[in-house]
């Protein structure tokens, strides 16, 4: 299929490119491809456990979500599709030279980051005054395991995100160049992508 | 003089569909027993979750095709995975025994 000079709007802001920056393109960088790839493997080999414990202990992961807090996973969700969106806004502002404004979603989006890294340690001590521990049972240990690595993915991709807002302020990315915050956007983007996976396994699935 | 000031494009209304999508989760989460059907439901909003955030957020929409590739397929494994492991639980159990 062809795209044509017409049918594409860049990033979706509204602007009619003659391609798309990403058209047949790896966007951001290799290296982040490798990093992203490496740690999508990492998560699969995490869900595959969660498979096989369920398997194995179906009555712990059926009752399990039950004693959760759904709304604070709900929230989490909120807060990183959110932040997600923030940055693909910051990406699009970049593009059309407007860095102020490029800050501006940035700064939404490392908000709601640092939204999601409050609401799951209030979760965690809401977990230990329901008697939730790591060692609970089966489906606790998959939980704690998933979730706080996950939460470590997030606190360094919201540090990656305070990099960008410190090169946009520098300069250094620019309308022209901006390659590095491709890359890091990518990089944010997966990190809410393993989010979409975790939250029904954990919360919703019974 | 709204129609002027207020448009969505599509990252604007990929967001929202995605928040809709997760509501509609927690809302089953929250009150459905647990079935097959479910399960199928939950999974296809995982894949087309991923995919939304993917081809919008991420612009894989147009991007290197090996990359697309193995993204999109993680999207559509996975989901699969989820309801096979619960429909084959009882096989699965007994492949994995040591």
């Amino acid at each position: 299929m062809s795209i044509t000079a017409t049918d594409f709007h860049l990033n979706g802001s509204g602007i009619v490119t003659k391609e798309p920056e990403t058209l047949n393109k790896i966007p951001g960088n290799r290296a982040v491809w490798v990093g992203i790839f490496a740690e999508m493997t990492e998560f699969a080999l995490f869900f595959l456990v969660y498979f096989i414990a369920k398997a194995h202990y179906p009555e712990q992961f059926n009752q399990g979500p039950l004693k959760l807090n759904t709304l604070a996973g709900t929230f989490n969700t909120f807060a990183l599709i959110s932040s997600s969106y923030f940055v693909a806004k910051a990406l699009a502002a970049v593009r059309l030279n407007d860095p102020k404004k490029s800050i501006t979603w940035l700064w939404r989006a490392v908000f709601c980051g640092c939204v999601y890294l409050v609401i799951k340690i209030w979760e965690y001590h809401w977990n230990v005054d329901q008697g939730i521990t790591t060692n609970t049972n089966n489906f606790y240990t998959v939980y704690y395991y998933l979730t706080f690595n996950h939460l470590l993915h997030v606190t360094w991709a919201s540090g990656s995100l305070l990099w960008a807002i410190r090169q946009l302020k520098a300069g250094n990315y620019t309308q022209n160049n901006h390659l590095g915050f491709t890359a890091i956007a990518c990089y944010w983007h997966m990190v809410d992508l393993a989010w979409v996976i975790i939250f029904p396994l954990l919360y919703v699935l019974r | 003089m709204l129609k002027n000031n207020f448009t969505l494009n599509t990252l604007d209304i990929s967001w929202v569909l995605l928040m809709i999508i997760t509501s509609a989760n927690a809302f089953v989460a929250e009150t459905a027993e647990p079935s097959l059907a479910i399960t199928a439901i939950i999974c296809c909003s995982i894949a087309y979750k991923g995919r939304r955030i993917m081809d919008y957020f991420m612009e894989l929409n147009h991007a290197n095709e090996t990359i697309q590739f193995f993204m999109r397929s993680y999207f559509h494994v996975l989901p699969a995975l989820i309801f096979l492991s619960d429909l084959f639980s009882e096989e699965l159990a007994s492949l994995t025994t040591i």
